[in-house]
């Protein structure tokens, strides 16, 4: 189904925060996902598979141990938005010539537009690399070489990030809506739901603020 | 900045720790930064065109109609459904689930096949459909009191009592106008290059402001079906003085603390306006008589201003008050010379309330749209790299940060019962923005992250024990609670204005502040508090219709001239 970008973001962020990711990584995670979507990739898809996935898992064991050597998780495999966080906080490294790699990543499509904001930091092309697949992008357009099953996996046992030196071709440019499946779309606002509190009487009469009389 | 564009003489923008206090912002006023009167000067400017092509609207008031607006480059259309409501259903609250008219502004013009789609979304409101093609969407109910009354009088032949209309304002109320991209609508970013969306809601203006010549039309309509050819058309001034009331709710609180980089940039426009007319040397004779006499349409429009609720009642007695002295200062002071308006402005801060500092705040920007009205431009969000976090700032700058813009919050004790008492969340009924007391109903796992000033003493006392010169990626890697806090640090230290510097949980918390301080911004007048949460306004009253914009003033209307009576 069809969705204004808008839409997509606010289910993905309030998604990721029911699924026990930060406030901050959930704000990302719903920009994550317009910006995969909105290259007409199933980013809702991914998510939903990833909150899944690591639903009784806390987030300290998903994120990198360190930020020094391959990145890798205490215990699994990593957060590709956690991770991708952590990266794009680095992006001086990219630019200074330094790659970034990690062990075992959950969903590497998600890794992708994170990688995409540090481009736009360091005004130059990035390129995520993983399973024989190469993701170029400059912050806003995307080139995906051999876009093949590679690029949907649910893990990646080794992925890289680096600066691109020779410029890539043509970037394909995002488009203005986005597609979610129904399977997926309900999926994200089951996690969704969690972040809302179930209305109880005192809510109904006091929460919201009804007083003096609103038909007249 | 350049010290030889700042000379040390200049007066700066008012400071932030002054501005961005609850119950300054609470007593904000429109200005010509507001969002209704750049619309409509840009209207003018711009010679937009209307037309209404469709007005298919039965005697029971049911139907549709389209008004069209023409600007020099498209059209837009507001798509009206008229319904026939029962009473039993009419309510203003978010649940409602029935209007008595519901709307959409189309992008272009609609052909029969888009109206016949939208008839089977647009009265569903929350549980329709919408389109790219579609910008906003929103819904009215009718003030039932003064409709009847009026549609009853024009019945009968009679002009309806300006008094009696002046208690009410306005025929219908919007309940909510939703856009960017809600319920499937079109972005903000699809509309964003557009030069008359350049400044923030416009679109949602533009349907406003429509939907006020649609609700004249349909109950200038009801009464001719009713009286037949004893109908009299309502009197022009009358029609005149009436604008669209809005109900807004808890739901605008969040938005301005969820979009820190918009606020910031709608404040920090009216600070730079107020600044730069402070700056000025002198006045002339011409622009102080203009002031004077907008200053004695405001002390009318203070007198017309109703509310029956203890806090606003309260605050209009003061308002009166000190606009009748500072209409006795202005009287004799001199305005000429000498920095007039910086002189005057100091004196308010000396001798006037709040509200009234901040009408006046407003009011000497008014001789000035050349000097200003250029910053309506700069008030829409459009730095987007300001949302990614820099990994690389050390935490000693960090902590300087907070300890400049969170320090009225790192010495509140945020344990303490009233400092922490209220929680912000959202309800699983309707998914709408609730406040609840944090001690008596459990939803404080639920709180969504609008506190400000408790989460960055939270990060501040996180970052002892971290070396001054330890990254802040290396701290966020172990610390991801905080990400949310240090965005917002890092976005206050380039955007001033951007952080309200008070206490958003606090057991005395009023949410009409945050609510006042957005709509004036919208440039809304009248405010009438129903709760410490919700408020009622009217938008447009006294604004020149669609066929009167080029003959009319489209600048000054939010200031009555004393043509309507008081009561």
């Amino acid at each position: 189904m069809s969705y204004s970008l808008n839409e997509i973001e606010a289910v993905a962020k309030r998604a990721a925060r029911g699924g026990g990711l930060s406030w901050g990584i959930s704000e990302e995670a719903g920009k994550a996902v317009r910006w995969l979507t909105s290259h007409g990739l199933p980013a809702g898809e991914a998510l939903a598979g990833l909150l899944t996935q690591n639903d009784a898992i806390t987030t300290d064991k998903t994120a990198p141990c360190a930020l020094d050597g391959d990145w890798h998780a205490s215990d699994g495999a990593l957060c590709p938005l956690g991770s991708g966080a952590a990266l794009n906080d680095c992006a001086e490294r990219l630019a200074a010539g330094t790659g970034i790699a990690m062990r075992d990543v959950s969903y590497p499509l998600l890794v992708v537009p994170f990688a995409a904001w540090a481009a736009l930091h360091i005004a130059a092309q990035v390129a995520v690399s993983w399973g024989g697949l190469r993701v170029v992008t400059d912050g806003n357009g995307l080139f995906i070489s051999n876009p093949d099953d590679a690029l949907l996996v649910t893990k990646a046992p080794q992925l890289s990030c680096a600066q691109v030196t020779t410029a890539t071709g043509a970037l394909s440019q995002p488009q203005s809506r986005g597609e979610v499946s129904p399977s997926a779309w309900a999926a994200l606002n089951n996690f969704a739901q969690r972040t809302y509190a179930p209305a109880t009487e005192a809510s109904r009469r006091l929460g919201a603020g009804a007083g003096a009389s609103d038909n007249d | 900045m350049d010290a030889a564009l700042n000379p040390v003489s200049d007066i700066p923008q008012r400071d932030p720790a002054t501005v961005m206090r609850l119950a300054r912002l609470g007593s904000f006023h429109q200005s010509r930064m507001s969002f209704m009167r750049i619309l409509t000067r840009r209207m003018k400017r711009e010679g937009w065109t209307f037309s209404g092509p469709v007005f298919e609207i039965d005697a029971n008031g049911v139907g549709h109609a389209v008004y069209c607006a023409h600007t020099p480059d498209r059209i837009y259309s507001l798509i009206a459904f008229a319904h026939d409501l029962p009473a039993e259903k009419r309510s203003d609250r978010v649940i409602a689930e029935a209007w008595d008219s519901t709307f959409t502004l189309f992008d272009g013009v609609p052909t029969e096949a888009d109206i016949d789609r939208l008839r089977a979304n647009i009265p569903l409101q929350e549980a329709g459909r919408v389109t790219e093609s579609e910008l906003s969407v929103s819904r009215a109910n009718r003030s039932v009191r003064l409709w009847n009354y009026m549609v009853s009088c024009l019945a009968k032949g009679q002009q309806p009592d300006p008094t009696e209309v002046a208690k009410v304002g306005y025929l219908m109320r919007t309940t909510a106008v939703y856009g960017s991209g809600k319920l499937g609508a079109a972005d903000r970013e699809v509309i964003a290059t557009r030069p008359e969306c350049a400044a923030p809601f416009q679109i949602e203006m533009l349907s406003v402001f429509l939907t006020r010549t649609y609700v004249r039309d349909l109950m200038q309509h009801m009464a001719n079906l009713k009286g037949g050819k004893r109908a009299v058309t309502l009197a022009p001034q009358t029609a005149r003085s009436m604008g669209i009331g809005n109900s807004t709710g808890l739901g605008m609180a969040p938005f301005i603390v969820n979009h820190p980089m918009l606020f910031n940039n709608w404040i920090a426009a009216r600070e730079e306006a107020i600044a730069r007319v402070r700056n000025l040397a002198a006045a002339s004779a011409k622009e102080v008589a203009l002031f004077v006499g907008l200053l004695a349409r405001s002390v009318h429009s203070a007198a017309q201003w109703r509310s029956d609720h203890p806090i606003q009642t309260a605050k209009l007695q003061e308002l009166r008050q000190d606009m009748a002295a500072l209409s006795a200062h202005v009287a004799q002071a001199e305005l000429l010379s000498d920095r007039p308006w910086s002189r005057l402005y100091k004196w308010a801060v000396s001798n006037l309330g709040i509200d009234a500092q901040e009408c006046l705040a407003s009011l000497m920007l008014e001789p000035y749209g050349d000097l200003v009205d250029d910053l309506a431009d700069t008030m829409a969000h459009t730095q987007t790299n300001t949302f990614r976090i820099n990994g690389a700032m050390r935490v000693a700058r960090l902590i300087g940060i907070l300890e400049d813009a969170y320090g009225w919050a790192l010495d509140i004790d945020w344990d303490a019962k009233e400092h922490c008492a209220r929680a912000w969340y959202v309800s699983a009924e309707k998914l709408e923005p609730r406040l609840g007391e944090r001690f008596e109903e459990p939803i404080a796992p639920f709180e969504q992250p609008l506190a400000p000033g408790r989460d960055a003493a939270a990060l501040h006392a996180a970052l002892t024990g971290w070396a001054p010169d330890d990254a802040i990626a290396a701290f966020l890697l172990t610390h991801p609670e905080h990400r949310h806090t240090v965005r917002r640090a890092q976005i206050v230290a380039h955007a001033p204005y951007a952080e309200i510097r008070d206490n958003t949980i606090s057991a005395d918390l009023l949410p009409i502040d945050m609510l006042r301080c957005k709509l004036s911004f919208f440039g809304a007048t009248h405010f009438d508090p129903r709760s410490d949460r919700w408020v009622r306004i009217c938008m447009f009253g006294n604004a020149p219709y669609p066929e009167d914009l080029q003959s009319d003033d489209a600048d000054f209307w939010p200031y009555p001239t004393d043509s309507v009576a008081t009561s």
